[in-house]
C-alpha cells in the first residue's frame, strides 16, 4: 500500500491531556470555528452574554429581534433572561427554536452546534450553493462569496 | 493528487477555481506534505472539522459539487478521481478511479451552461442527499470529539467520534477518519468488514459517477 493510506497510530496520542479552555470560561463550536467565551450566565441551557451572540453564530440582535440576513426571530423572555440584574441571551433555548441540533459535555462546558437546518434550505430545494467559510493553508479564509462570476469545483480528499 | 494540478495548469483559466479539502483528522501534519508534494497553485484547506462535507452533505471521500458562475451547483456529489489510479502489481493490484470524470470537468471549464455535463437542477437537487436531525447532530458530535482530540482527552473524543458514527451511520468519512488513527489504519480488515455491512445493508458508500464512460 502506498503511504497515502498509512495509518497514524502515533497521532492517536498527539499532545498531553490539557484544559480546553481557562478555569470558569466556555467553549462554544459552530461551522468549523471555536469561540471561547469568558462568560456564562449559572443554570440549565447556555446562557452567553448578549454582546457575544454575532460572533457565535452571526446572528445580530435588533429591536424586531436575532437576525440574519432575511431571517428575524423576536425576542422573548425565554430567549433574553434576566439573572441577578444582568441579561443574558439563551443559546441553547433559541437552538431549539431553530430546531438546530446540538451536543454538549457540560462537565467540559462546551457546547457543539450543527448547522441550523433553514439556512440549508436553499441548497435542498434549489440547488443553490451552501454559504461556507474555511481558511486556506496560507491563512487567507474562503467563503462561497469569493466564488461568485467564477466556476468552482470543491473536492473533498483524504490519506485514508 | 499531483493530476488536479495538471487540470488545474492545463485549464489555466482565472475565472476557473478548485478548492482542494483534506479531511484528515491529522491535521497539517499528515495533509500538509501530501499537498505539498504536489506544488499545488489551487487553494488548499486542510478541512478537519469537514466543513465542506457538511456543507455540501458529502458522506465520503473523494466527492465534489461544481458550482457555477452564478452560485448555483450543476454537478454534486459522485466520487469524484481525476484519473486511475493503481496499488500494486499484477493480481495483488488495487485500481480504482477513472479517466473520464477530469474531461468532463474541462468541458465544464471551457463551455460553462453549453457543457453536456451540466445537470439540471432537478437532477442535482435529487441528487444532494437530504438530512435528517440525527445526521446534524452527528455533525455536532464529530466536532466536538475533534476538540477533545486536539487537547489530548482521547476518551472523551472516542465517546463523541461514537455517538457521530452511530447517529449517522451513512457517513463513511465518520467511520474512517477513525480508523486512520488506530494502529489498523483505514485500509485493514475493519474497512473491508465495513464494505461488506454497507453492501449488506444495500447501501453504497458513495454515489457512482454518473458519466459514460
Amino acid at each position: 500500500m502506498a503511504d497515502a493510506f498509512a495509518a497514524y497510530p502515533d497521532l492517536r496520542h498527539p499532545f498531553e491531556e490539557r484544559p480546553i479552555h481557562g478555569s470558569g470560561h466556555t467553549t462554544v463550536l459552530y461551522q468549523g470555528k471555536t469561540i471561547c467565551l469568558t462568560e456564562t450566565g449559572t443554570g440549565d441551557g447556555l446562557l452567553i452574554r448578549p454582546s457575544d451572540l454575532q460572533q457565535v453564530n452571526g446572528f445580530e440582535l435588533k429591536p424586531e429581534g436575532a437576525c440574519f440576513e432575511a431571517m428575524c426571530i423576536p425576542l422573548n423572555d425565554q430567549l433574553l433572561v434576566q439573572q441577578d440584574g444582568q441579561e443574558w441571551f439563551n443559546l441553547t433555548a433559541f437552538a431549539d427554536l431553530l430546531e438546530q441540533p446540538y451536543v454538549a459535555d457540560v462537565d467540559s462546558r462546551v457546547w457543539s452546534f450543527a448547522e441550523i437546518p433553514a439556512k440549508r434550505s436553499n441548497l435542498l430545494a434549489d440547488g443553490l450553493a451552501p454559504d461556507f467559510e474555511v481558511t486556506d493553508r496560507n491563512g487567507n479564509v474562503v467563503c462561497l462569496a469569493d466564488l461568485k462570476g467564477k466556476k468552482a469545483l470543491i473536492v473533498t480528499w483524504s490519506s485514508w | 493528487m499531483p493530476v488536479w494540478q495538471h487540470i488545474y495548469e492545463e485549464l489555466n483559466d482565472p475565472d476557473f477555481v478548485l478548492i482542494s479539502a483534506a479531511q484528515d483528522t491529522g491535521g497539517e501534519a499528515v495533509a500538509g506534505p501530501i499537498f505539498d508534494a504536489t506544488n499545488p497553485t489551487y487553494i488548499q484547506v486542510v478541512d478537519e472539522n469537514h466543513v465542506i462535507s457538511s456543507a455540501f452533505n458529502f458522506v465520503n471521500v473523494p466527492s465534489a459539487a461544481w458550482i457555477d458562475e452564478e452560485g448555483r451547483i450543476v454537478r454534486i456529489d459522485e466520487s469524484t478521481y481525476a484519473t486511475t489510479h493503481q496499488f500494486g502489481e499484477g493480481e495483488a493490484a488495487f485500481v480504482f478511479g477513472n479517466d473520464i470524470y477530469a474531461p468532463a470537468l474541462k468541458d465544464w471549464v471551457k463551455n460553462g451552461a453549453n457543457s453536456q455535463y451540466v445537470q439540471s437542477t432537478d437532477k442535482v437537487t435529487g441528487n444532494i442527499r437530504q438530512f435528517t436531525d440525527e445526521q446534524l447532530r452527528a455533525d455536532a458530535a464529530f466536532r466536538l470529539a475533534n476538540l477533545f482530540r486536539a487537547h489530548g482527552q482521547e476518551g472523551k473524543a472516542e465517546q463523541y467520534w461514537k455517538l457521530a458514527q452511530s447517529l449517522n451511520p451513512d457517513s463513511v468519512n465518520f467511520i474512517r477518519q477513525d480508523m486512520t488513527l488506530t494502529p489498523e489504519g483505514s485500509g485493514g480488515e475493519s474497512f473491508f468488514k465495513l464494505v461488506g455491512e454497507f453492501a449488506s445493508r444495500g447501501k453504497e458508500m458513495s454515489r457512482p459517477l454518473d458519466l459514460e464512460g
